[in-house]
């Protein structure tokens, strides 16, 4: 065999050789879980994010993949290549044009981040105000506003204020990530920059300038998960740990961002203590389990009327999220919960078998003789209250007092004794009655606002995973929700 | 008679000559120490055992010198038939070919790494990339795209070097038997063996500098697709000039051990060294 040939087999050899030997070299799936997640990250939160990612691969040996940019830059990266799990720009108004592709499922917020001037070593020009940057002979480097967060919103607050055509006519320098300022401005290539309050450590020998006009920018970073993400629990795990208190925002805050007050706890399977009235489960429930699901988290839900989860919240009970029959029960224990929003109306009804046998049209019509009338009882339940309240109102109390046979916790209760015959009557919520439709009768009670009473749901001030509780209020609010709630029969009041 | 023998004017002639050439291309040569210089100064030997001990830079260190290797040996597979089609035969379409082959190297290298991406993204690259290997962000992307475009640079080289090859002896070969397989193995490729050492020099050299397509097509992700350049980016990206510095000499020696062991291969026995 001559030597061209015998070179031509050495050299299939040696590329044998050599991707055998690359192959071993490669960082490997030994004893990690799962496929790896991949993150799209702005530039600006390098250096926490490799930290948080080192941190949360030892606790849940999970694979990371940070793959960095502008935020411009990796929002195109996301939107072509289909495969990030979660979104990290540097600033939320690039969710908002993400959103618009949607791309986006559920949003964590994370830490702001303020707009600084920074200058050269040896820069012996006093600034004080903007002018002072953009006075002539002075080098002023910004991150790209096509393409940058800080640049965008530079651009943004400056324009407004009428201020912006001084720089465009400097002509400055743009650079296409906020860290090619910072490198600039220390080398000195250029003499001012403009970057972030949180990199600015990375760039000692830079000189930190705090200007009156870029007061009032803020960046408000968040970490969101994607719609296309093929493994959205493991993606909210890591974005739940990235925005951990006792974890991620750690990180974040040694490295000089500002970081939220109200951050949840880590842990790897949160817990939720939901308690909820117990007309509102066939509405909640499978919202409740997609949320479980989804966000590998575990809901303990406590239905009841709400007279006796009230009861069980003044001996001392404190769930994460409260899901109320009805405003007063809410108002009830108010200092326990932060704002609530109603969610929901719910009709009050005369329920009957179908047919309505005995011709009962008006509340009064419950006080005919010889029929028994079931209602909710007026102390364990938001149903009886507000039944009590409508007969009184009505002047029908005394009349029907006379027939009542049953004090129930919950409408369901009601429902069941109306279908196996012990009742004749009962009043109950449209939601308790549809389900049944084929046998049971409604007939709602009109004219008085009492008679369509509010569900608001709020979240507890104590609970260690806030910001976990607000995502659940989201799915509740959502609508696929609003779905399930119509179907019942309930009104829809999330605006 | 005169003082001033046409000898010596001469002589004043060519080193006037001589010195035009030096102080012309010595710019240039001065320029490159300059920048050497520069960053030698701002960097110190802490700093490069600093960067020596980070073990996501030794795995850049090795992922490049890998890659490059194989990317070499791949462009020189591609550059010797190509070169030599072009050099000896003439074919339909010729030209297109030629001009093609003009493509990776006129583009900007960032074009490179996007028209992958897009490439990988597209129906059959996806497809590809399900049933085949995974490619992008991956380590074959960074293979890919060092190839895209150091092969090109072969191709061109060995062409030259078989139309510098005088045709004659093979067509000898061929008067006494020989196929043309026979002949293109046994006379023009083993005449060409300098060319090839250039071409797999020149593909390796490429490689290892290759930094826009890489981060397009395969990312910056550590401990994968880091490659030496890569580190130089994440690094300044950080602030950290200092390591960037460091690296960037590492390449530097790197780069300059290789091609001068290759190239005292290439000329041992040539009475030149």
């Amino acid at each position: 065999m001559n030597l061209a040939k015998t070179a031509f087999l050495g050299s299939i050899a040696l590329l044998v050789g050599l991707s055998v030997l690359l192959y071993s070299q490669m960082a490997g799936d030994r004893g990690q879980v799962g496929p790896t997640l991949i993150v799209y990250c702005a530039e600006a939160l390098r250096l926490p994010l490799e930290a948080i990612k080192l941190d949360f691969e030892k606790e849940t040996r999970q694979p990371v993949e940070l793959r960095y940019g502008s935020s411009q830059f990796i929002l195109t990266q996301l939107d072509l290549n289909k495969d990030g799990d979660l979104f990290l720009p540097a600033d939320d108004s690039y969710l908002t044009l993400a959103k618009q592709k949607d791309l986006i499922a559920e949003v964590l917020p994370l830490a702001t981040m303020r707009p600084v001037v920074v200058t050269r070593p040896g820069f012996n020009k006093t600034i004080k105000s903007w002018n002072d940057v953009v006075a002539p002979g002075v080098k002023l480097g910004i991150a790209n506003p096509e393409a940058a967060a800080i640049g965008k919103l530079v651009r943004d607050h400056l324009t407004k204020q009428g201020l912006w055509d001084a720089v465009t006519k400097q002509q400055p320098t743009f650079l296409g990530t906020v860290s090619d300022v910072g490198a600039a401005v220390q080398l000195g290539t250029i003499d001012v920059g403009v970057i972030w309050d949180a990199i600015t450590k990375n760039y000692p020998k830079a000189t930190v300038v705090e200007v009156p006009e870029l007061k009032g920018i803020t960046a408000q970073v968040p970490i969101a998960v994607t719609k296309r993400s093929a493994q959205p629990t493991q993606a909210l795990r890591f974005a739940r740990f990235a925005a951990a208190k006792d974890r991620g925002l750690e990180h974040l805050h040694k490295h000089g961002f500002q970081v939220a007050d109200n951050a949840d706890a880590w842990a790897l399977t949160p817990k939720l203590d939901v308690y909820a009235g117990s007309m509102l489960r066939p509405a909640i429930e499978q919202t409740l389990d997609e949320f479980q699901k989804r966000e590998g988290v575990r809901i303990t839900t406590v239905y009841n009327g709400c007279g006796i989860l009230v009861g069980q919240m003044k001996t001392g009970q404190r769930p994460d999220v409260y899901f109320s029959c009805d405003t007063q029960f809410m108002h009830q224990v108010r200092d326990l919960f932060g704002e609530p929003a109603v969610v929901s109306t719910n009709q009050l009804v005369i329920a009957v078998p179908k047919g309505n046998k005995h011709d009962l049209q008006t509340l009064k019509d419950l006080g005919k003789p010889g029929l028994k009338v079931g209602v909710g009882h007026e102390q364990q339940c938001a149903l009886g209250a507000i039944t009590k309240e409508t007969f009184l109102k009505t002047g029908v109390y005394a009349a029907v007092q006379k027939n009542v046979k049953k004090y129930a916790p919950s409408g369901d209760l009601l429902i069941v004794d109306l279908r196996v015959g012990t009742l004749d009557a009962v009043v109950a919520y449209q939601s308790n009655v549809t389900p049944y439709a084929k046998e049971i009768d409604a007939i709602p009670v009109t004219g008085i606002p009492c008679a369509k009473p509010e569900q608001p749901l709020a979240i507890g001030r104590k609970t260690l995973h806030p910001q976990l509780a607000q995502r659940l209020e989201a799915a509740l609010r959502s609508a696929e929700s609003k779905r399930r709630f119509e179907a019942l029969g309930f009104g829809w009041e999330v605006k | 008679m005169s003082t001033h023998s046409p000898d010596a004017a001469g002589q004043r002639s060519n080193r006037v000559f001589y010195w035009c050439l030096s102080l012309l291309g010595g710019t240039y040569i001065v320029l490159i120490v300059a920048m050497l210089v520069a960053d030698l100064a701002y960097t110190s030997p802490q700093h490069f055992s600093a960067a020596l001990a980070k073990p996501e830079i030794r795995y850049a260190i090795m992922l490049s010198l890998v890659s490059c290797s194989i990317t070499a040996i791949l462009s020189l597979w591609v550059g010797v038939p190509l070169g030599y089609l072009l050099s000896r035969t003439q074919f339909p379409g010729k030209t297109l070919v030629d001009t093609l082959l003009d493509i990776p190297i006129v583009l900007p290298p960032l074009v490179i790494g996007l028209s992958l991406l897009i490439l990988f993204t597209s129906p059959p690259g996806r497809w590809f990339q399900e049933n085949v290997m995974s490619v992008t962000y991956f380590v074959p992307s960074v293979i890919l795209a060092q190839f895209s475009v150091a092969a090109a640079f072969a191709v061109r080289t060995m062409r030259v070097t078989f139309d510098q090859i005088n045709p004659r002896t093979e067509q000898v070969a061929l008067t006494l038997g020989c196929t043309r397989g026979q002949a293109f193995w046994n006379i023009t490729l083993p005449e060409a063996w300098r060319g090839l050492l250039t071409a797999g020099t020149l593909s390796w050299a490429r490689s290892l500098g290759e930094f826009g397509p890489i981060l397009i097509f395969s990312g910056a992700t550590r401990m994968r697709t880091e490659v030496l350049p890569t580190t130089v980016f994440l690094e300044l990206s950080i602030g950290n000039l200092e390591a960037a510095l460091a690296v960037s000499l590492l390449m530097i020696v790197v780069a300059v051990a290789v091609l001068v062991l290759t190239r005292t291969l290439g000329l041992r026995g040539t009475g030149l060294i």
